[in-house]
C-alpha cells in the first residue's frame, strides 16, 4: 500500500531544492490520489488470487500482514507520536487474542457474538494498558521501555504458566468463526453460512476495512488537538508542560488507545488463525512491530502502514524465491530485522515514508529548513532587512 | 526450615547474584557515562559463554583430563573468553552507538535492541541452535564442607572471582587516570574534552572493560551450569540489568548490591516455604509503616515555610499520615485549599495502600505457609522486581550516580 501523504495539515510546499525528479511528480500529486491507489491496489490484491494469478497463500499473507499493519498503527500512536518506546506491545495484542480465545472456543463452551467478543476484548487490552500505565508514565523514556518489556514478559510467562485458563504452552485450539449479524436469519439454512467469515477472502476484506477506517481516524487524530499534544510531548516534555498540556493525562490516552487498537487486531488474529499459543507473542514479535515502525517512519501514518506490508510480505516473497527451508529462514530474517533497525536509526531515523515533523526532529539542523525559515522572516520583516535578521 | 537447606539456598542465591553483577557492571558503567541502556550486553555475555565453551570442546578436555590440563585449558578459554567479547564491545560500539551520541534516548536504545537481535541471530548461525553442552570435569563436581554443608567448589570459586574482579574494578575507576577519565566522562562530556581528555578513547575503554566482564561472566556459567542457550543473554541481560537499577543505575557497588539481592530474591523465592518469606514481607511492612509515620512526614514538615509553622498545622500534617484511612482520605476528598496538605494526602494514601497490601500479602503468605512458588514462575521474579523497583523507587538501594545534563 504504498501511500504516500504530502503534509499532514494539508499546506502545500513547493517542491525545494536537492529533491529528485520523481520526488518532485510526487509531491505535485495531491494526497488523496495516493491514499486512493493505496485503498485500489489493496482492495484489488484479492480479485488476483480469485482469477487464479495468486495462490491462496498469499491471501494468507495479505491477512497477517493487515493485522501487522492495525499492530504498527497502533504503536505508531505511542512510538512515533508520543515518543515513548514500548517493548511489550505485543502483550496487549496477546490480550485481545486471549479475551476471544477464551469468549469464543470451546474451552469454556462460550460463543459471544462476534461484535461484542471484539469490542470486550479491544477493553480488556485498553484496562490492561491503563493499569501498566498508570504508575509507569511518570518515568523517563529508557525506564519506561524497560517497564513494558518487563510487562511484556510477564504477561507471556503468566499465559505460559496459568494453565487451567489458557492451557499453558499448548493454547487455545478451535476458536470458532466470527458470525456477523449472527441469528438475524435464523431460519434460512443457506442464508446463514453468507454471514459466517471463514476464508481468507472475508477475512481479508473485514480486516482491510477496519484498517482504512483506523488509518482516517488517526489521520484525523494526528491532526487535532490530542495529537498536536502528543507530537509536543515528543518533541519537548518541558515545554508542552509549560504550554498548558497535561503530560500524564495526554500520555495514558495515547498508551490506552494503542493498547486498544493491538487488543483489536489480536482479537481479529485469535480469529483468523483460529488456535492461539504463547508462541506468537514472544519479544521478538513486539520487536518486528517496533522495526516496521522504525522502516515505515516514526509518527507517519502510511508510513507505518507501507512498513508493516513491507515487512510482513518481504519475507514471504525471500522465502518463496529463495526456496529456504523455513527453520532456517527465520533466523536470516530476524537478522535482517536487527540489521534494518541499527542502519534505519543511523542513516535514515525518519523512516521510508518520513513524517514531516519527525523528519526535522530527526535532523537537526536541515539547511533547507533554516532557509525557508530565514525566508519567512524576511517575507514578516520586510522593512527591517537591513539589519540583518 | 533446616539449616542446611537455609545455607545451600543462600550460597546458591550468591552465586547466581554474582554472575548478575558481573554482566550488570557493564550496563552500570555504560550507563553512567552514555545515559543508554546497552541493550546488546546480555549478547555479549553469551558470546563469552558460547567462545569459551567451543575452545574447552575444542581442546577435548574430559573428566579424566589430569588438572594441570584442565587448567591450562581454562586458561586458555578464560583468554578466549575475555578478547573476543571486548573486540565485540569496540565494534558495536564503534559501528552502532558512536554515530547516535547526543541524540535522544530513545534512538540509541533502538540502535541497540537492533544490535542485540543481530549478534543473537549470529549466535544460531555461527554456533547452531542447540545449545553447547561441555563435559563434567572434575572441578564443576567437586564440592567441600562447609559448616556442614557440602558447596560445590565451583560457586566459591565463582564468588570469589567476582569479588576480586569487583575490587578490581573499583580500584580501577576510583584510583587510575583512566578511572577519573571515565568519571569526568560521566559527569560531563564537553567539560571533560576540555580538559584534554580523550571521551571517545574513554567511552571505547569503558565498554571494554563492562565486555570483558560479561565474558569472564560468560565463562563462569557454562562451567557453572555445564550447559548455555543462544537466547540465555536476553534473560541474563534482563535480570543484570534490573540488578543495575535496583541498586542503582551508574552506580558501581550499587550493581553489585542489587544483584546479590536480586540473586537472593529469585533464589529464596522459589526455594522456601511461604511462611518462611512471609518474614520478610513483614519486615518490609514495618519499613513501610515507618516510612509513613515518621520518615515522610518528617521530610514534609521541613518543607513548611518558619511563619506558618505552627504547632496546629504540623499536627493536622501528621495526622494526615498516622490516621491515613480517615485524615488522609478526608482530606483528599476535601476541596484543595492547602498545597501541602493535599499533597501530604495523596502520599500517605498511596502509603497506606501499599502497606495494607503488604499486610494482606504476609497474611495469605502465613495462612499458606507450607506451599511453595513453583519453579515455573522463577523468572517472573525478577521482572516483578524490576517493575516494582522502577515504579517505587527508580533511583536504586543506592541512589543513582548518574549525571544529568538539563
Amino acid at each position: 500500500m504504498a501511500i504516500r501523504m504530502k503534509t499532514s495539515s494539508g499546506q502545500d510546499t513547493a517542491p525545494t531544492h536537492g529533491d529528485t525528479v520523481v520526488q518532485r511528480i510526487a509531491s505535485a500529486v495531491p494526497g488523496w490520489v495516493w491514499w486512493l491507489a493505496g485503498i485500489v491496489i489493496a482492495a484489488g490484491f484479492p480479485l488476483l488470487n480469485v482469477i487464479g494469478v495468486v495462490e491462496t497463500a498469499w491471501l494468507r499473507v495479505g491477512v497477517v500482514s493487515l493485522i501487522f499493519v492495525l499492530l504498527s498503527l497502533g504503536l505508531n500512536i505511542v512510538m512515533g507520536e508520543t515518543g515513548l518506546l514500548n517493548l511489550g506491545y505485543i502483550a496487549f495484542f496477546a490480550f485481545g487474542a486471549y479475551t476471544t480465545a477464551l469468549l469464543s472456543s470451546p474451552k469454556f463452551e462460550i460463543r459471544w457474538p462476534f461484535l461484542a467478543v471484539i469490542v470486550v476484548s479491544t477493553l480488556v487490552a485498553m484496562v490492561a494498558g491503563f493499569l501498566i500505565s498508570l504508575p509507569t508514565l511518570r518515568l523517563r523514556g529508557d525506564y519506561l521501555a524497560i517497564v513494558t518489556l518487563a510487562f511484556g514478559e510477564i504477561v507471556r510467562l503468566t499465559i505460559i504458566n496459568l494453565v487451567p485458563l489458557t492451557n499453558g504452552p499448548n493454547g487455545i485450539t478451535g476458536i470458532y468463526s466470527p458470525r456477523l449479524f449472527a441469528g438475524a436469519k435464523p431460519a434460512l439454512e443457506g442464508i446463514e453460512a453468507w454471514f459466517i467469515i471463514d476464508k481468507p477472502l472475508e477475512y481479508y476484506y473485514l480486516v482491510l476495512v477496519c484498517v482504512v477506517v483506523l488509518a482516517v481516524l488517526l489521520t484525523n487524530l494526528k491532526n487535532s488537538r490530542i495529537g498536536r499534544a502528543w507530537n509536543a510531548l515528543r518533541e519537548d516534555e518541558l515545554a508542552a508542560i509549560s504550554s498548558g498540556i497535561t503530560a500524564v493525562r495526554a500520555k495514558m490516552l495515547s498508551v490506552v488507545l494503542s493498547a486498544g487498537i493491538a487488543g483489536f487486531a489480536g482479537s481479529l488474529f485469535a480469529y483468523y488463525s483460529n488456535v492461539i499459543s504463547p508462541e506468537s507473542f514472544l519479544f521478538m514479535q513486539s520487536v518486528i512491530v517496533v522495526c516496521m515502525v522504525v522502516l515505515g517512519g516514526m509518527g507517519s501514518i502510511p508510513g507505518v502502514m507501507l512498513g508493516a506490508v513491507v515487512l510482513q510480505a518481504l519475507p514471504q516473497l525471500i522465502r518463496e524465491a529463495a526456496g529456504a527451508a523455513r527453520s532456517d529462514f527465520e533466523v536470516y530474517r530476524m537478522l535482517i530485522y536487527g540489521i534494518l533497525i541499527v542502519v534505519m536509526v543511523i542513516f535514515r531515523p525518519e523512516g521510508l515514508l518520513p513524517d514531516k515533523i519527525f523528519k526535522r526532529e530527526a535532523h537537526e539542523v536541515d539547511p533547507r529548513e533554516l532557509e525557508m525559515t530565514r525566508q519567512s522572516l524576511f517575507d514578516l520583516e520586510e522593512g527591517e532587512k537591513d539589519l540583518g535578521v | 526450615m533446616s539449616f542446611d537447606h537455609i545455607m545451600s539456598v543462600t550460597i546458591g542465591g550468591l552465586t547466581v547474584g554474582m554472575i548478575y553483577a558481573l554482566i550488570a557492571l557493564g550496563y552500570t558503567m555504560v550507563y553512567g557515562v552514555l545515559k543508554f541502556i546497552n541493550f546488546a550486553h546480555g549478547e555479549v555475555f553469551t558470546v563469552g559463554g558460547y567462545v569459551a565453551a567451543f575452545s574447552l570442546l575444542a581442546m577435548g578436555i574430559d573428566a579424566s583430563t589430569p588438572w594441570l590440563k584442565v587448567a591450562g585449558a581454562i586458561a586458555l578459554a578464560l583468554v578466549a573468553a575475555v578478547t573476543v567479547p571486548m573486540a565485540l564491545g569496540l565494534l558495536i560500539e564503534r559501528i552502532a552507538y558512536r554515530p547516535l551520541r547526543g541524540r535522544s534516548r530513545i534512538i540509541p536504545l533502538l540502535s541497540a535492541i537492533g544490535v542485540s537481535i543481530v549478534l543473537q541471530q549470529l549466535i544460531i548461525i555461527v554456533f547452531g541452535p542447540k545449545p553447547v553442552t561441555i563435559p563434567t570435569l572434575a572441578l564443576s563436581s567437586a564440592s567441600v564442607n562447609l559448616f556442614g554443608v557440602d558447596v560445590r567448589v565451583l560457586a566459591l570459586v565463582i564468588i570469589a572471582v567476582s569479588a576480586a574482579l569487583m575490587v578490581g574494578l573499583t580500584y580501577l575507576v576510583k584510583s587510575t587516570r583512566i578511572g577519573k577519565a571515565m568519571r569526568a566522562t560521566s559527569q560531563d562530556m564537553e567539560a571533560a574534552e576540555m580538559m584534554g581528555i580523550d571521551t571517545n578513547r574513554t567511552i571505547a575503554f569503558t565498554f571494554l572493560v563492562g565486555s570483558a566482564l560479561a565474558g569472564i561472566g560468560g565463562l563462569l556459567v557454562v562451567m557453572y551450569y555445564g550447559s548455555l542457550k543462544y537466547d540465555a543473554g536476553f534473560l541474563y541481560g534482563l535480570k543484570a540489568f534490573t540488578s543495575a537499577v535496583l541498586g542503582g543505575i551508574g552506580n558501581i557497588p550499587g550493581a553489585v548490591v542489587g544483584a546479590i539481592v536480586l540473586g537472593m530474591t529469585e533464589t529464596y523465592g522459589v526455594s522456601v516455604d511461604l511462611g518462611f518469606l512471609a518474614w520478610f514481607v513483614l519486615a518490609g511492612l514495618a519499613l513501610g509503616i515507618y516510612v509513613q509515620m515518621v520518615r515522610v512526614p518528617n521530610r514534609r514538615l521541613a518543607h513548611i515555610a518558619a511563619d506558618r509553622r505552627t504547632p496546629e498545622y504540623e499536627r493536622s500534617i501528621m495526622n494526615v499520615y498516622r490516621l491515613a484511612p480517615y485524615h488522609g482520605i478526608k482530606t483528599l476528598l476535601a476541596e484543595r485549599t492547602d498545597a501541602l496538605l493535599s499533597v501530604s494526602a495523596a502520599d500517605a494514601v498511596r502509603l497506606m495502600a501499599g502497606n495494607i497490601f503488604l499486610a494482606v500479602l504476609a497474611t495469605i503468605m502465613f495462612i499458606n505457609s507450607s506451599v511453595r512458588i513453583d519453579t515455573r514462575w522463577q523468572p517472573v521474579i525478577a521482572f516483578v522486581v524490576l517493575m516494582v523497583i522502577l515504579m517505587f523507587r527508580p533511583s536504586g538501594i543506592l541512589g543513582e550516580a548518574v549525571t544529568e545534563k538539563v
